[in-house]
């Protein structure tokens, strides 16, 4: 409560009322004991007034035609009466309620809609519900009469004038107390007695009937207002309801139709005559029914719009045609419903189709016209929904994968014609669209492993686009390039066929130079073989001059000797470096300059290369031409390998004896036990286009680094190549010494 | 040696031009060896020489170079070419050039006096 009221001060409850009564609920506690300001036994030890019953039924007509003939007054009225009957100086009523005014049972304070005689300044006010006297007689459920309550409720001391007595009676409704009414005498001039307590316990009752009544009519009131509410509502909405009709109609944005189910036209707007080139005249003849407009074919479907019409008041739209007046045909698109469900005339709306149609037509063109330009080009097209996952093919797409057009794309079925070792497209586009969060074009080349074992190149360029419901889609155009790419491969073919024979014809120039550095010393041997003959054959026998030939000879036959271990020297090199060669390292060189030769054969590289190998003493260029050799020999041999992946593993190790192992395995071809043995020989080989001397100068080189090259045939498909070198701690000991200088006088 | 016919060899090759006149010699020629063409132009043997065997690759003039240079002189000195490139398409283009014959190094004795009598009897 506010501090004026704490201070005593008179608090208006209603801003609007004039009333100056106190509300205090925070003073919790009486400044008397309320028994000391009850008086009610005495009401019955009070010589009491006889009662006056013809004035009391007087009253209560009364009171019963004023609640029938204005009810919003009847408290009031009671007011005034119980004043009348008891002659009291004011009386009224106090009504629980919650919010100040509506009465309510489970209030928390009561308040007075109608006070008569001196306190009727008062209506509108009220008194706790926890602490005043009406709520002292709903505690004790009964009549109380109290004698200057002000003493123990303070609040009530600005209301004047002061209650000298005051009687109240509860009333219920139900069995719940909801309110009081009251009887005050301002001055001693008279007592209450036995005979008021009676009355008003008859008041009281009325109070209570009076009390229902006006509830009820507040009900009603509150119903009837509802309901010119809602009917309201109906009534906007039916004329709003109506005028977009109206304007549905007039708008001619459709044609609408009114008919009947015989077949007559009753109404129909601008928009359906324009359509079947109609006038309104042409209408208002009658002529014009539904039922001559449709053509013969389509008389069926009208059927069953009139069944389902009659089954259920309305027809789905269907599609179908009209004859135009001039006897050509229009396609429609119309659906109604019947005015009433077991009425006989309706309504429906009719849409053009004429465009719609035209453009189904194009597309229908555009898309045999697609059709074809993919079948020419070889271009099938390909679409992944990512929201929903949806694959669409186009049906050259099916030609191109042989797959029966119209079947559903799965991942699976994609998998059955892309090749083992390659990545589908769907399968790159959702690596693309992790990666990039979408919305990325990218290019894609894979290829196609055919139930004929036959291989097809694909080229997809895809596109990242966004449909109209903002919904990410990827679509791709697929190309066959295995015609190009045949064309691209027989290229290939001729460029090495090309410089292979530019190989060989260096070799054949090479050739020819080491024949002309040999044939001038056998031309001087021969030569001096045959005078040192004619000379011993002579009479007498030159014997100096035979001598002085064959001296030539021998001088001939070393210089032959000498051209050919100069030869040897250079094939060899001889002058090979004796430097610190890391394995690991110059293995990875040879791999960065072969990478794109073996991606080329679509060979998969695998390294397997051991930390902290021990390094080796050598040649590294020679070492690493030894590991190119084994790795083109490699790639060579899985060269027409197409059911496997071709696997390339190349491998550095340590091994046994205190030696570093290199290995290359391929899955390729492999070779028989019987040509083991000759693997390594010069100019043999197992290659179409193989001069048959790699192997043999690779085992050379390594021979002379005293390492060994081998060549094992796999558990499994192809073969391991490998060659072993003894590492440098090894070539430090004393053995390595040895070895070390037996390499140096092999070198000198 | 009186009576002899003179042949000339042209040979940058230091054991055909001891080896070879020594032969020519011992099956009855006179011989005389050059180290270049231009040695040979530059002797006094040019008339004498009844038949000239000729390194085909040489520094300075080649044995074809001498060829068209004795014909620009006419003279008409029958040439065997020797050579060590065993070129088979230079053998008919030499021949047809005026060569008596052109043969491989190493040759036979045979096929030399062989070359020989046909470079003789051209004369």
């Amino acid at each position: 409560m506010t501090e004026s009221a704490q201070s005593g001060k008179a608090i208006p409850v209603d801003a609007e009322s004039s009333s100056t009564i106190p509300l205090e609920t925070s003073i919790l506690t009486g400044a008397v004991p309320l028994e000391s300001i009850l008086c009610t036994e005495e009401l019955k030890r009070r010589p009491s007034r006889p009662p006056d019953h013809e004035k009391e039924n007087r009253a209560l007509v009364a009171l019963v035609s004023a609640l029938a003939d204005s009810p919003s007054t009847i408290f009031q009225t009671l007011a005034e009466t119980i004043q009348d009957i008891t002659q009291c100086d004011s009386a009224g009523l106090s009504l629980l309620t919650r919010d100040g005014k509506t009465p309510n049972v489970d209030g928390k304070r009561f308040y007075w809609p109608a006070i008569a005689g001196m306190w009727n300044p008062h209506v509108g006010g009220g008194t706790p519900r926890n602490f005043g006297p009406c709520g002292d007689v709903l505690d004790q459920n009964r009549t109380l009469l109290f004698r200057h309550f002000e003493r123990r409720y303070p609040y009530l001391l600005p209301v004047i004038p002061a209650a000298e007595e005051c009687l109240l009676v509860p009333f219920y409704v139900a069995g719940k107390a909801v309110g009081t009414i009251w009887a005050i005498m301002h001055s001693d001039r008279r007592k209450f007695d036995a005979e008021d307590d009676r009355v008003m316990a008859s008041l009281g009752k009325f109070a209570s009937s009076a009390y229902q009544a006006l509830v009820h009519i507040e009900d009603l009131k509150i119903q009837v207002a509802e309901r010119e509410k809602a009917e309201a509502e109906v009534r906007e909405l039916a004329s709003g309801l109506e005028a977009k009709i109206r304007r549905l109609v007039e708008a001619n944005v459709v044609g609408i139709v009114m008919w009947t189910l015989e077949g007559a036209i009753i109404h129909a707007n601008e928009a359906f005559l324009h359509m079947l080139q109609y006038s309104r005249g042409d209408l208002a003849t009658g002529r014009v029914r539904w039922t001559d407009l449709t053509p013969t074919e389509w008389r069926d479907r009208d059927e069953r719009a009139i069944a389902e019409l009659k089954a259920t008041g309305i027809f789905q739209p269907l599609e179908k045609e009209y004859f135009r007046k001039d006897g050509s045909r229009v396609p429609v698109l119309l659906g109604g419903a019947l005015f009433e469900r077991s009425g006989k005339e309706g309504v429906a709306f009719v849409l053009d189709l004429s465009e719609q149609k035209r453009a189904e037509r194009a597309l229908r063109r555009s898309e045999a016209f697609l059709a074809e330009s993919q079948h020419l080009s070889r271009i099938g097209s390909f679409s992944w929904r990512v929201a929903t996952d949806e694959i669409t093919w186009s049906e050259q797409l099916y030609r191109m994968c042989e797959l029966e057009i119209g079947v559903p794309v799965t991942l699976e079925l994609i998998r059955t014609r892309v090749h083992p070792e390659d990545v589908s497209l769907i399968e790159k586009m959702k690596m693309v669209h992790q990666a990039s969060d979408g919305g990325n074009d990218f290019e894609w080349q894979y290829r196609l492993l055919m139930p004929n074992h036959s291989i097809k190149y694909m080229h997809a360029v895809a596109h990242a686009i966004r449909d109209q419901d903002g919904q990410l889609e990827y679509i791709a155009a697929v190309q066959d390039v295995t015609g190009r790419r045949l064309s691209e491969e027989a290229l290939d073919k001729a460029r090495l066929e090309l410089a292979r024979v530019a190989r060989v014809m260096s070799l054949g120039a090479l050739t020819a130079s080491i024949a002309h550095e040999v044939n001038q010393p056998l031309s001087g041997i021969i030569t001096n073989a045959s005078t040192c003959l004619r000379m011993l054959d002579a009479e007498p026998p030159n014997m100096n001059g035979a001598r002085e030939t064959a001296r030539r000879t021998i001088r001939d036959g070393h210089r032959a000797s000498e051209v050919i271990t100069r030869l040897r020297a250079l094939f060899t090199k001889k002058d090979a470096a004796a430097e610190l060669v890391d394995l690991n390292e110059a293995t990875r060189e040879v791999i960065a300059l072969s990478l794109s030769e073996l991606q080329g054969n679509r060979v998969i590289l695998k390294t397997e290369l051991a930390d902290k190998l021990p390094v080796v003493k050598g040649d590294r260029v020679q070492l690493q031409q030894v590991i190119l050799n084994l790795l083109r020999n490699a790639s060579d041999a899985m060269k027409n390998i197409n059911d496997r992946p071709k696997q390339l593993v190349i491998r550095t190790e340590p091994s046994e004896g205190n030696r570093v192992r290199v290995s290359v395995e391929d899955v390729g071809t492999g070779f028989e036990r019987e040509q083991m043995n000759r693997l390594f020989e010069a100019f043999y080989t197992t290659k179409s286009d193989g001069m048959g001397i790699g192997l043999s100068v690779s085992r050379s080189i390594i021979e002379n680094h005293h390492g060994s090259l081998c060549a094992t045939s796999n558990e499994g498909p192809g073969s391991t190549f490998s060659f072993s070198l003894p590492c440098e701690t090894a070539v430090a000991s004393p053995n390595g010494i040895a070895a070390e200088k037996k390499l140096a006088a092999r070198q000198d | 040696m009186e009576g002899r016919q003179l042949i000339s060899v042209i040979d940058d090759d230091e054991s055909v031009r001891e080896s070879l006149p020594d032969l020519l010699k011992e099956c009855g020629f006179d011989a005389q060896a050059f180290s270049s063409a231009e040695e040979f132009l530059a002797s006094d043997q040019i008339s004498e020489t009844k038949c000239l065997i000729l390194d085909v690759a040489m520094p300075g003039l080649s044995g074809p170079d001498l060829q068209r240079k004795l014909t620009q002189r006419r003279q008409k000195i029958p040439i065997i070419f020797i050579t060590a490139h065993r070129d088979e398409t230079v053998r008919p283009r030499l021949i047809e050039q005026g060569a008596v014959e052109c043969l491989f190094k190493p040759f036979s004795e045979t096929d030399l006096l062989t070359a020989l009598n046909s470079a003789l009897r051209v004369i």
